[in-house]
């Protein structure tokens, strides 16, 4: 019923897409297997999962530029099933395919892409000045007319391609993944613009993501995972197909928690010092108390139950219907000792010596960086950053494209050398000992750099000899990566035709061979679907809690960084936060105040209606809208009363704890706030 | 310090050895590796004549006289070719605009009735010399088989039969050729390809296996481990130069001796030794190449883009000494002139290191320059 008053008054027309039995194949691999769904008019439809998907292959089909084996499509109501019947819609379609700016031209202006994309409409000079100016103007570009589209950052690629799909004011739009790779502030920002662009338009919208965090923007989707549909529907009717809670406690020892709860519970995660576990079918008073009757015997601080979230629901979905298995076995007790067997097997080799090997406990010093700086030319990449990184600790480095996480990388792993500063890396100086520094770290990128016309053996085998691991241990190192990263029978295999999963933790087997204490991520979970970045976080942890190596890992993924003992956020090449999760979280508390979570019947009306109240970082999310406000007690009748006073109905104000996310896009604004007005 | 060695050696044998798993992995690149080698030198040597062969020719033999038939019956196989008798002089034209004959050989009335009364004649030949070479060579056999028979018509006319032949002061040219004594097309273009091949593919493979793991990221994951810059290219050029190295044995012996029949003269074991010491000169410009591209797409354009003056300033197409002077200076910097001039002298004349030291030397000299180079650009790029 909400649906109806949402989508105002237009329920009873035709849907504007209809799907049923879609089947996609390219050759023999099924890419899409039976896939229905329905987009009404005016609501933003989601198509929500990981690589592989089947996502792209129906979005296409939609768009009227891929054929396919068997079902039925219609979009307006025409039913679309060949070329002639595809070229019919094309007029009232915008597609954005997926890829940062793939569809636009790297050497055209911001303008010249638009002018391009509407002469390709042939739309008259009159109705494009217009709309140019109006879609430039709402996405913030407009400053930046003449400036060539490869000079853009991610998220104004993104929103430039958007004013392309909408040029030439198409009734639908279809985004393939259009946050992917994209910076949380941009993210949000993007999410916003669209939603006033189709509450401005009437245009219908069908989007991808590969972010299970997104799925609140959406008013209806379909969770989907190797080409078919887990579940579809509202994402509160999702979560109420797999109910359940989520148990969040701080514990001690954590290692031993998690194989104690790994017994009873499929899925458990330990996120910085707590464990995060989801209780299935219980209502969060049951879960907590089955949480800590099986963590009996432990020390536990902070016990917290709440609701569940989408991943969780996801994972929960495959599990029932026997499509993953989540937690290896847990009867191993030697968890604690060494999961996959000794971390060094052998006499410690040159990388495990000296200041990084860690007594018991006390806290040494793994990286450490003071008032590191580095210019291009008249450009300040990185501005005096320092901060240090314990053995055993997970370090999270978050920012936006282009904030310099990844010059800072460069400069520890002794790629680059600073223009200042000073670091220490693995117990070398990282001004003078960069070749040692080199052979005593392992590094992971975002591309999972293996060689993928080398099979999964040859690969360990290579990065052994690079790194020099002595032959009489070759034989126990390279046991000990198959084991570790879960390669046993597909060590033969070659590493191109393998799951992007398998290869990220091939990856990540290869930067370890020569046993590290200090491991470099570059966003090493793009990509990747959920179940297999659990189980490659499920190692990271094994790996700073049991083996005390040390992690510095950068991501977009706010779901991730929660993960991390400890969190440095950049902006503008310096760092403007470092701090724990929860004391960034504690802080954002303090001086934004209490994040809110306001529901009502008609979520778009009451947006507005916040926006112009004057409330601090009004954002929505699906049906719902989040605010910050200082003074709880006064705040929350004040906006009943607003909105009642508006017409809505089943108005709900709950206090709801703050992501990262939030944190992050809260000191981001800030920033660019300060910035505008340095400037002015 | 051996320790440190021996570890040097092994990491450069644990990439060559990884160079070769992807060569050996990609069924492309093998199949123009094959290609080109072998049948693309055969096409070459078997297909390209600088003899005129089959020309089409068209007479028009307004006299239809014996003697007419006569000079008519010498244009014939295997030079030339008569295919056409056209009824006017238009027509004739026409037939050389449309290409259909190269020349047409045009015979005056009373051709015969003027040489029987000892009076002088004139044939007319139209050539197309649209094809500059081909025009030369059809101009110059007409030429000759006219004059054959002008001289031959002018003896039986004063009388003469073979013995006063010696009583006329005739010069005759005898020709000692060396080095390939039927002067056999096939030789010189065959090795002339092969050196055009080992060229590209030294250019080429060197750049592309540089450029793919720029295209892949896995150039990032080399810098931050601890192998240097020469740790990280020398493998390649290891690898691609072997490949390459096989592939020429495989031209030489397989292509250019057991089909064409040259038979080498100087020692193989010397011409490898200098295709090595090429190979390694050129890899330096495809490393090079490979710093400037971001993709395989852009590594062709530009070894086309290097290939063509290289080729065109080596001698192989076109000889030194026809070259304006500047040009003549400028062929000391490509590597090919150094090759070409060495491979010739090695396969043909049997030349040893004695004769070639020098241009040897010269060559290992500009290679070490031309391959720093390449190492420089790259280590700025990733180092």
């Amino acid at each position: 019923m909400g649906q109806a008053t949402l989508v105002e008054a237009s329920a009873a027309a035709p849907p504007m897409v209809r799907v049923r039995g879609f089947v996609k194949r390219y050759r023999r691999q099924v890419a899409v297997e039976g896939v229905d769904l329905t987009v009404r008019r005016g609501e933003i439809y989601g198509l929500i999962g990981p690589d592989g998907a089947g996502k792209s292959s129906l979005m296409k089909a939609v768009a009227g530029v891929l054929s396919f084996e068997g079902g039925g499509l219609e979009v307006f109501g025409h039913r679309v099933d060949s070329e002639a019947s595809a070229e019919g819609i094309k007029a009232r379609i915008g597609f954005m395919p997926q890829g940062l700016g793939l569809n636009l031209y790297a050497e055209l202006s911001v303008e010249e892409n638009i002018d391009f994309f509407a002469q390709l409409r042939e739309l008259s000079a009159g109705v494009l000045a217009e709309r140019k100016q109006k879609l430039l103007a709402m996405t913030r570009l407009a400053q930046f007319r003449d400036r060539p589209m490869k000079h853009l950052s991610g998220g104004m690629k993104q929103k430039l391609g958007l004013i392309c799909t909408l040029i030439h004011g198409p009734d639908l739009v279809i985004l393939d993944e259009p946050t992917t790779g994209v910076d949380p502030v941009s993210r949000r920002d993007f999410w916003a613009i669209l939603a006033e662009l189709l509450r401005s338009q009437g245009v219908t919208a069908l989007v991808s993501t590969a972010y299970m965090d997104e799925a609140a923007r959406f008013h209806r989707l379909s969770l989907m995972y190797q080409g078919r549909v887990l579940a579809a529907g509202e994402p509160e009717a999702i979560l109420e197909q797999a109910p359940g809670s989520v148990v969040s406690v701080e514990v001690e020892p954590q290692i031993a928690a998690l194989r104690r709860l790994g017994t009873s519970f499929s899925q458990v995660e330990g996120i910085g010092p707590r464990v995060r576990v989801f209780v299935p079918d219980a209502p969060p008073e049951a879960a907590a108390e089955r949480v800590g009757a099986t963590l009996a015997g432990f020390r536990l601080k902070d016990l917290k139950a709440g609701e569940a979230e989408l991943e969780d629901a996801f994972i929960a979905l495959l599990e029932k219907r026997r499509l993953t298995r989540i937690s290896p076995p847990a009867s191993d007790a030697s968890y604690v000792e060494g999961k996959w067997g000794r971390f060094d097997p052998g006499a410690p080799g040159g990388a495990s010596d000296g200041a990084s090997h860690g007594g018991t406990g006390d806290p040494v010093v793994s990286i450490e960086a003071r008032g590191l700086v580095r210019d291009f030319g008249a450009f300040r990449a990185v501005d005096r950053v320092s901060f240090q990184v314990r053995a055993g600790e997970i370090f999270g480095l978050l920012g936006a494209n282009g904030a310099g996480k990844t010059t800072v990388i460069k400069m520890l792993t002794g790629i680059l050398p600073p223009t200042e500063g000073e670091g220490a890396v693995a117990g070398a100086d990282m001004r003078r000992a960069g070749q040692a520094i080199k052979a005593r770290i392992g590094y992971m990128s975002q591309a999972f750099s293996l060689y993928q016309d080398l099979t999964v053996l040859e690969n360990i085998r290579l990065y052994a000899r690079i790194y020099a691991v002595p032959h009489r241990h070759l034989r126990a190192r390279i046991d000990w990566v198959v084991e570790m990263a879960g390669l046993a029978g597909v060590t033969g295999r070659l590493t191109g035709r393998l799951p992007m999963g398998i290869r990220q933790r091939l990856a990540l087997g290869c930067a370890l061979v020569h046993q590290p204490r200090v491991l470099f991520l570059d966003e090493p979970t793009s990509g990747v679907d959920p179940v297999g970045r659990r189980r490659f976080w499920e190692i990271l942890i094994q790996l700073s809690r049991a083996e005390r190596v040390s992690i510095l890992v950068t991501t977009h993924y706010m779901s991730e960084a929660e993960h991390c003992d400890h969190l440095a956020l950049m902006y503008a090449g310096r760092i403007i936060a470092d701090a724990s999760p929860e004391a960034m979280k504690a802080d954002l508390q303090a001086t934004a105040g209490q994040l809110l979570e306001v529901a009502s019947d008609r979520p778009l009306v009451a947006l507005e209606r916040l926006q112009r109240g004057g409330y601090a970082g009004v954002a929505l999310f699906g049906r719902r809208v989040h605010l910050l406000a200082r003074d709880v007690g006064a705040a929350i009748p004040a906006i009943r009363r607003e909105l009642t006073a508006a017409g809505l109905r089943e108005i709900s104000v709950t206090p709801r704890a703050p992501t990262l996310e939030d944190v992050f896009v809260y000191r981001i604004m800030a920033m660019e706030r300060q910035a505008r007005e340095g400037i002015q | 310090m051996s320790g440190g060695l021996r570890l040097w050696l092994s990491r450069l044998g644990a990439m060559t050895l990884k160079e070769l798993k992807q060569l050996s992995r990609d069924p492309i690149l093998l199949v123009v590796i094959v290609y080109f080698f072998t049948a693309d030198i055969y096409i070459a040597g078997a297909g390209v004549h600088m003899d005129l062969n089959n020309a089409p020719i068209a007479v028009m033999d307004h006299d239809r006289s014996a003697a007419s038939r006569e000079l008519i019956y010498r244009f014939r196989p295997p030079y030339f070719r008569l295919v056409r008798e056209p009824q006017s002089i238009r027509e004739a034209v026409r037939l050389l605009d449309e290409g259909k004959v190269l020349a047409v050989l045009d015979i005056p009335a009373h051709f015969q009735r003027d040489l029987l009364a000892g009076r002088q004649t004139v044939v007319q030949m139209q050539v197309d010399a649209s094809n500059a070479m081909l025009g030369t060579l059809v101009s110059t056999y007409a030429g000759r088989i006219v004059a054959r028979y002008g001289f031959e018509r002018a003896k039986m006319h004063l009388g003469m039969g073979k013995a006063q032949l010696q009583a006329i002061p005739v010069v005759e040219n005898r020709h000692r050729v060396y080095y390939n004594p039927n002067q056999s097309d096939p030789w010189f273009m065959a090795i002339s390809e092969m050196l055009t091949v080992i060229t590209m593919l030294s250019l080429m493979l060197p750049a592309a296996a540089a450029v793919r793991e720029k295209e892949r990221g896995t150039i990032e994951q080399l810098a931050v481990s601890p192998l240097s810059p020469a740790q990280i290219l020398l493998p390649k050029v290891l690898a691609m130069g072997l490949a390459v190295l096989v592939g020429a044995a495989a031209s030489l012996f397989l292509v250019i001796q057991a089909v064409f029949h040259v038979p080498i003269k100087g020692s193989s074991m010397l011409f490898f030794i200098m295709t090595a010491l090429y190979v390694f000169a050129t890899s330096g410009l495809g490393l090079f190449i490979a710093t400037l591209s971001r993709n395989l797409g852009q590594v062709v354009m530009l070894v086309i883009l290097i290939m063509m003056p290289l080729l065109l300033l080596s001698g192989a197409w076109t000889p030194p000494e026809a070259m304006p002077a500047f040009l003549r200076q400028a062929m000391h910097v490509s590597p090919l002139f150094y090759f070409t001039e060495m491979s010739y002298a090695i396969l043909l004349k049997g030349a040893g290191l004695g004769v070639l030291w020098r241009l040897m030397l010269e060559l290992a000299l500009l290679g070490s320059l031309v391959f720093a180079f390449g190492v420089w650009r790259f280590r700025r790029q990733f180092g």
